[in-house]
C-alpha cells in the first residue's frame, strides 16, 4: 500500500473515533492559541518599540517671557531642519490652556487629544480661546503667564550614528539656541528599545523551543490517549505482520491533520481575541491599536504546530 | 517448523514455562492441552514472538526467536498466523476489510486482494455477510472471519489459542473440520485447547500436554491419546 493511501486511510479513520479526536483537537487548539497570544503580545510590543526606536525626543523650554516672534521663527526653522520627524509646539497660552484642561474635572473624554491637535496645527494660543469645560478659572494668570514656550521635537537618528553620542551632540545644539532655558531628553527610552530588541532576538529561539516542547508533550500525550482507542487495531495490524510504517503512517497523518486543524482554528480564535482587545484598548488614554499577527507568523505558528503534532504522533505510536 | 529446546519463560514472578522442549514438523497438527493456567497461551505467545524466552533455544519457521529484533517481527508474523478465543476482529470494519487487512500489510495489489478475499469468503461460507460490519456477526461468524484472515495469506504455521472457547459444540466441530482441511493442504497447525470433545474430533492429531508450565505425558484415557503414536515428550528427539 502506498504511503499516500496510508495517509488517506489515517485521515478517513479519524471519523471512527469522534470523541478522542475532538478532545485532541481542542487541546491542540488551546495550546496553539496560548502560543498565538504570546506572539500577538510580542508582535505588538515590538511594533510599538520599533515605531519609536529610531527616534529621539527632546523637550525644549524657552525662558519665561521670551519674545514670541523670535521663538516662532525658531520653530519654523526647527520644522525645516533635517532629520526632524515631528514638532509639537506650545505657546505659553496654549500651555496654560492645556494645564487648565488637565486640572479641570473630567468633562469630555476627547478633550486632551483635541487640544493637542489644535496646538499642533496652529502653533499658537487660539486653542485656548474658549475653554468651556474648565472648572477652575485661571484667567487671572493670563496677563502674567508663568509658563514658558515649549516644543517637543522628535528626530530620526541617522542610521550611521551611534544613538547616544548623537543625542548628546543634539542636546548641546538645542541648548545653545537663543533664548532656550532648558532641554530635556530621555536616553533610557532608547536604551529600553535597543534592550528589548536584543532580548527578543535572544529569547525568541528558546521560547520557540519551549513552545514546541509543550505542544509536543501535550499533543503527544493526548494522541497517546487517542491511540488507546485504536489499541486493538494496532495489535491486530501487528499480529498480521504489518511493518512499523504501515501502523504509524495513518497515525502520523492523523496527528498532522490534528495539528493543522487545531492551529488554523486557534488563528480564528486569536482573531476574535485581537478584535476584542482592540475594541477594549483603542480608547483614551491608551489608543493602543492591537494589530493581528503578520502572515509570516501565522504561517509559522501553523507549520510549527503541525510539525510538532506529527512528530508527537510518531513518537506516541511507538510501542 | 517449530524447534524449542529447554525453553524457560517467566511472567511477572511466576515461571510460566519450565524447560520446554518441543519439535513440530511441517504439516503436523498438534493439540496443546492442559488445565487452565498450565502455560498454553504463554507457549503460543513465545511462538509468535510476543514473549521472549528467558533461556533456551527457539526457532520458528526459520526465525531465531532468541535473537528476534523488533524489525524482524513482521517477518515472523507473515509466516505465522494466529487465531484467538476472542476472535480479535475489528468490529467496525466489514468482513471483507477484516480479511483484506492481512494482505494489505503485505503490499498485495488491490486486484489480487479482491480475488483472494472473495475466494476465502466463499470457502468459509461468509458471502452473505461480506460487507456487514463484524460487530453484527455472531461469534461463530466472527471466528470464521478470523480464520479466513489467517488462511488468506497461506501461512506456514497457524497458532490457535482456544479458538472454540466461545463457540457452541456444533460450531466448534465445524471449525475443527476447517482446520483439518487446511492442514491437509500442508499448513502446520498448533491449537491450544482444554476441551476434550475437541480433541476427539481430530484423533489423528498429536497431543502435547502441559501442566504447570512443563510438558508431561498425557493423562491416561484422554481422547486421542490412545491413538497418538507420535512421541509426546521431546517431540521427535
Ligand atoms: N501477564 C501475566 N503476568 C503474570 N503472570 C501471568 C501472565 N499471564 C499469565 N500468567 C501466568 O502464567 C501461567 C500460565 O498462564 P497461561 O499461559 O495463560 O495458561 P493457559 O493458557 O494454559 O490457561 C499462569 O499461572 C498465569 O497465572
Ligand atoms: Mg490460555
Amino acid at each position: 500500500m502506498s504511503t499516500t493511501k496510508l495517509f488517506l486511510r489515517g485521515v478517513a479513520d479519524m471519523r471512527r473515533f469522534p470523541l478522542p479526536q475532538l478532545c485532541t483537537l481542542i487541546t491542540v487548539c488551546m495550546v496553539a492559541l496560548l502560543a498565538g497570544t504570546g506572539l500577538l503580545i510580542l508582535h505588538n510590543v515590538q511594533t510599538e518599540v520599533l515605531r519609536t526606536q529610531g527616534q529621539a525626543r527632546f523637550q525644549i523650554y524657552w525662558k519665561v517671557g521670551a519674545d514670541m516672534t523670535a521663538v516662532e521663527a525658531q520653530w519654523t526653522d526647527l520644522k525645516r531642519a533635517p532629520g526632524v520627524a515631528e514638532v509639537s509646539t506650545f505657546t505659553p497660552r496654549a500651555a496654560l490652556s492645556e494645564l487648565m484642561r488637565g486640572l479641570a474635572p473630567k468633562t469630555s473624554g476627547g478633550g486632551l487629544a483635541q487640544s493637542n491637535v489644535a496646538a499642533n496645527a496652529s502653533g499658537n494660543a487660539s486653542a485656548a480661546a474658549g475653554s468651556p469645560g474648565a472648572g477652575e478659572d485661571f484667567s487671572w494668570l493670563e496677563g502674567d503667564n508663568p509658563l514658558p514656550a515649549t516644543a517637543l521635537v522628535s528626530f530620526n537618528i541617522p542610521p550611521a550614528e551611534e544613538p547616544e553620542p548623537w543625542m548628546g551632540r543634539m542636546y548641546a545644539r538645542l541648548k545653545a539656541l537663543d533664548g532656550v532655558e532648558q532641554v530635556t531628553y530621555n536616553p533610557t527610552q532608547l536604551t529600553l528599545a535597543t534592550g528589548w530588541i536584543a532580548l527578543v532576538q535572544k529569547a525568541a529561539l528558546p521560547a520557540l523551543g519551549f513552545f514546541a516542547l509543550v505542544v509536543g508533550l501535550v499533543v503527544g500525550n493526548t494522541l497517546k490517549l487517542m491511540m488507546l482507542a485504536r489499541k486493538d487495531e494496532v495489535e491486530i495490524l501487528s499480529l498480521v505482520g504489518a511493518r512499523a510504517w504501515f501502523i504509524r503512517a495513518p497515525l502520523f497523518a492523523n496527528g498532522v491533520v490534528q495539528g493543522l486543524l487545531g492551529s488554523v482554528l486557534s488563528l480564528f480564535c486569536l482573531k476574535f481575541l485581537q478584535s476584542w482587545l482592540r475594541s477594549v484598548l483603542d480608547v483614551p488614554p491608551l489608543f493602543l491599536k492591537v494589530e493581528f499577527l503578520p502572515l509570516t507568523q501565522c504561517v509559522a505558528l501553523v507549520l510549527c504546530t503541525t510539525c510538532v503534532a506529527g512528530l508527537a504522533s510518531l513518537i506516541a505510536a511507538r510501542k | 517448523m517449530v524447534h524449542l529446546e529447554h525453553v524457560n519463560c517467566t511472567l511477572g514472578v511466576a515461571q510460566a514455562l519450565k524447560d520446554v522442549t518441543l519439535h513440530v514438523e511441517r504439516g503436523e497438527f498438534v493439540f496443546l492441552t492442559g488445565p487452565s493456567g498450565a502455560g498454553k497461551t504463554t507457549l503460543l505467545r513465545v511462538l509468535y514472538g510476543d514473549l521472549k524466552p528467558k533461556t533456551g533455544a527457539a526457532d520458528v519457521a526459520g526465525v531465531d526467536l532468541m535473537r528476534l529484533r523488533g524489525s524482524q517481527l513482521p517477518e515472523l508474523r507473515r509466516k505465522v498466523a494466529v487465531v484467538f478465543q476472542d476472535f480479535k476482529v475489528l468490529p467496525e470494519r466489514s468482513v471483507f476489510e477484516n480479511i483484506a487487512i492481512a494482505l494489505e500489510v503485505r503490499g498485495v495489489s488491490s486486484v489480487s486482494i479482491d480475488k483472494r478475499v472473495r475466494a476465502v469468503i466463499r470457502a468459509l461460507d461468509l458471502e452473505e455477510r461480506s460487507y456487514a460490519p463484524c460487530r453484527q456477526l455472531s461469534g461463530g461468524e466472527q471466528q470464521r472471519v478470523a480464520i479466513a484472515r489467517s488462511m488468506v495469506v497461506n501461512p506456514e504455521l497457524i497458532l490457535a489459542d482456544e479458538p472454540t472457547g466461545n463457540l457452541d459444540s456444533d460450531l466448534s466441530r465445524h471449525l475443527i473440520e476447517l482446520f483439518k482441511q487446511f492442514n491437509t493442504y500442508g499448513t502446520t497447525i498448533i491449537m491450544a485447547t482444554h476441551n476434550r470433545e475437541v480433541l476427539s474430533w481430530a484423533p489423528e492429531a498429536r497431543q502435547v500436554h502441559l501442566v504447570r508450565g512443563q510438558i508431561v505425558p498425557p493423562e491416561p484415557g484422554a481422547p486421542g491419546s490412545v491413538l497418538d503414536t507420535k512421541p509426546i515428550i521431546g517431540g521427535r528427539l
